[in-house]
């Protein structure tokens, strides 16, 4: 790929970047030169044994850490803080207690007084992309965690970010709910063709969703392979089951599971 | 439910209970095994009937026991007995115009407390949100919170003299430290994860203390308010002690002076009624104001 075509639009650019936390005395070296491009309407994911960085890596793509060395570009166009332009939804849950869930879901339009936006509709259909607009007017605590996970994804949607970055937002969720949500977003993705960044430990879950899996080594992370899986891409593939009883499936799933251990063992 | 929720009626079951569910419809519905409730028990729920009906009980058994102990042996005129105090406190009231005295400490109280609000709390919002000015205020605060508020009304009595002023600044001293850190506290507690979400929605430093960090803590800042607000009332005795001509506390002191035990366990009494009464107007406008926190 030319460097013309990695600085097209709304294409993300993490160039030779690091991080090294420094305590009082000692200091972690937590990530080292890592380096991908996620294309526009592509979903890449960041998967990597515990501890290996992959969060460090998102919350410096959202601006929300800063990195020391290197550089990170969306569309051409510095990261240098935290915008709604990287929308980003977290591990733990988040929507605000103290608002509906359609207020939830409004909060980042209202923020930015994006009127026009609310006014067409914007909350309703993100609403009902996730599935929630008959829990429109509930408060959180009423919802399950899958539900309000939903919110959280639907908020940061409704806000129009050129990129949505999640950090495990199924972590947190038992199997069952948790496949249910990984299929709804894979439908939400293909459909809103978002450009996705996805933090995941679930090998399962980086190949239903991704185009491009940067698996991370540990110690200090550094990118170990990329690997390109085809399911996404694939609109057969719907379901848990469809992505299982594709030929390709057992064989990929076992080499990433092979590396995982690999690394683990370090 | 990846579908959306709404396009079912009914919440899926996995097909080998809906076979059982089915079944078991069509027998009679049976009885469950009796299982005995202990009174005494964990965070079990209580009906509001059953809390008045306790509430009253314990009163009923306080008072009678008072009452008792007060009318068994020879009448004591140090120790007299609720009925007596009742009593008095209706003489007060109808005949020696307590009413302005009731009056005059709940315009202090109140007046002081809506000025040590209005300081502590915009103070205690910033400090628990920007460490930086937690760091410059700090300090200051805690060392105050160590300075019995009593010491200075010698020094409140001279710069502000003998009248309201003065007590109004003592009832000030007492409570506003404690505001101040404990609301810093409380906005303290406001989830990271709720101010980063914010941040990656587009949220402006102001437009974020207003959106989540205010509202996240609110509701812990209205439990603080009304707990120092209770302390507020210890201090109104303290306050009208020293050159005071009306107010509850100047009557306790008046009454002391002629060994009046019953009008000063009468003055107690509107005090503790009068505390009652703000905690349970607090708890209401608790009530009011997060619904999303009504039953939980
Ligand atoms: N704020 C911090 N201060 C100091 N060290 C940190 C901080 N955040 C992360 N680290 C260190 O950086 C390394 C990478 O952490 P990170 O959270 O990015 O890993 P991760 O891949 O997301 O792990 P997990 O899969 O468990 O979430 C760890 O060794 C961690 O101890
Ligand atoms: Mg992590």
């Amino acid at each position: 790929m030319s460097v013309a075509e990695q600085l097209d639009m709304s294409s993300l650019l993490v160039d030779r970047v690091g991080k090294t936390f420094s305590a009082r005395r000692s200091s972690v070296v937590a990530v080292e030169s890592v380096s991908f491009t996620v294309p526009p309407r592509e979903v890449c994911i960041l998967l990597g044994p515990s501890g290996c960085g992959k969060s460090t890596v998102l919350r410096m793509i959202a601006g929300l850490e800063i990195p020391t060395s290197g550089r990170i570009t969306l569309s051409g166009r510095p990261v240098l803080g935290p915008a709604r332009e990287r929308g980003m939804v977290f591990q733990g849950y988040t929507s605000f207690p103290w608002l509906t869930v359609r207020q939830n879901v409004a909060y980042g339009l209202k923020l930015n007084g994006d009127f026009g936006a609310l006014r067409e509709g914007t909350v309703d259909h993100f609403l009902e992309s996730v599935g929630l607009t008959r829990f429109a007017n509930a408060w959180p605590h009423e919802l399950s965690g899958g539900m309000r996970q939903r919110v959280a994804l639907a908020r940061a949607l409704a806000a129009t970010p050129e990129l949505l970055l999640m950090d495990e937002p199924f972590g947190a969720l038992d199997a069952e709910t948790r496949w249910q949500m990984q299929e709804l977003l894979l439908k939400v993705i293909r459909k809103e063709r978002m450009t996705v960044v996805m933090v995941t430990h679930d090998v399962e879950e980086a190949l239903l969703l991704g185009d491009q899996i940067v698996f991370l080594s540990s110690h200090p992370g550094r990118v170990r392979t990329i690997i390109n899986p085809p399911f996404k891409t694939d609109s057969a593939i719907r379901t848990r089951e469809d992505l299982r009883a594709h030929p390709r499936y057992a064989e990929m799933e076992r080499d990433i599971l092979q590396m995982m251990r690999e690394e683990g063992k370090h | 439910m990846s579908q959306p929720v709404q396009s079912q009626a009914v919440p899926m079951t996995p097909d080998a209970n809906a076979t059982t569910a089915d079944s078991s419809a069509a027998m009679p519905p049976l009885s469950p095994w009796p299982v005995k409730v202990r009174w005494f028990e964990f965070k079990h729920p209580v009906s509001a009937l059953s809390k008045v009906w306790l509430g009253v009980a314990a009163w009923l058994v306080f008072l009678l026991g008072w009452h008792y102990a007060a009318t068994s042996g020879d009448a004591n005129p140090l120790f007299p007995s609720p009925l007596a105090v009742l009593d008095a406190l209706w003489t007060l009231f109808a005949e020696r115009g307590f009413a302005s005295d009731v009056l005059a400490s709940l315009k202090r109280i109140l007046i002081s407390f809506f000025l040590a609000c209005s300081i502590a709390i915009p103070l205690g919002i910033l400090m628990g949100a920007f460490p930086r000015v937690e760091s410059a205020f700090g300090p200051l605060v805690s060392a105050f919170r160590y300075l019995p508020a009593p010491a200075f009304i010698p020094l409140l009595l001279m710069w502000l003299g003998t009248g309201d002023t003065q007590k109004i600044a003592l009832l000030m001293l007492g409570v506003i430290w404690f505001l101040i850190t404990l609301v810093c506290d409380n906005v303290k507690q406001t989830p990271v994860d709720f101010i980063e979400t914010a941040k990656t929605l587009g949220g402006s430093r102001r437009k974020i203390l207003w959106t989540v960090v205010v509202p996240a803590s609110l509701p812990n800042i209205v439990i603080t308010c009304r707990q120092m607000l209770a302390v507020s009332w210890t201090y109104l005795v303290i306050a009208e002690i020293v050159a005071a001509t009306d107010g509850i506390g100047a009557m306790i002191m008046r009454a002391r002076r002629f060994v009046n035990v019953d009008d000063i366990m009468a003055g107690i009494l509107v005090i503790g009624i009068l505390g009652l009464v703000c905690d349970l107007l607090f708890r209401g406008l608790y009530w009011l104001m997060f619904p999303y926190l009504r039953r939980r």
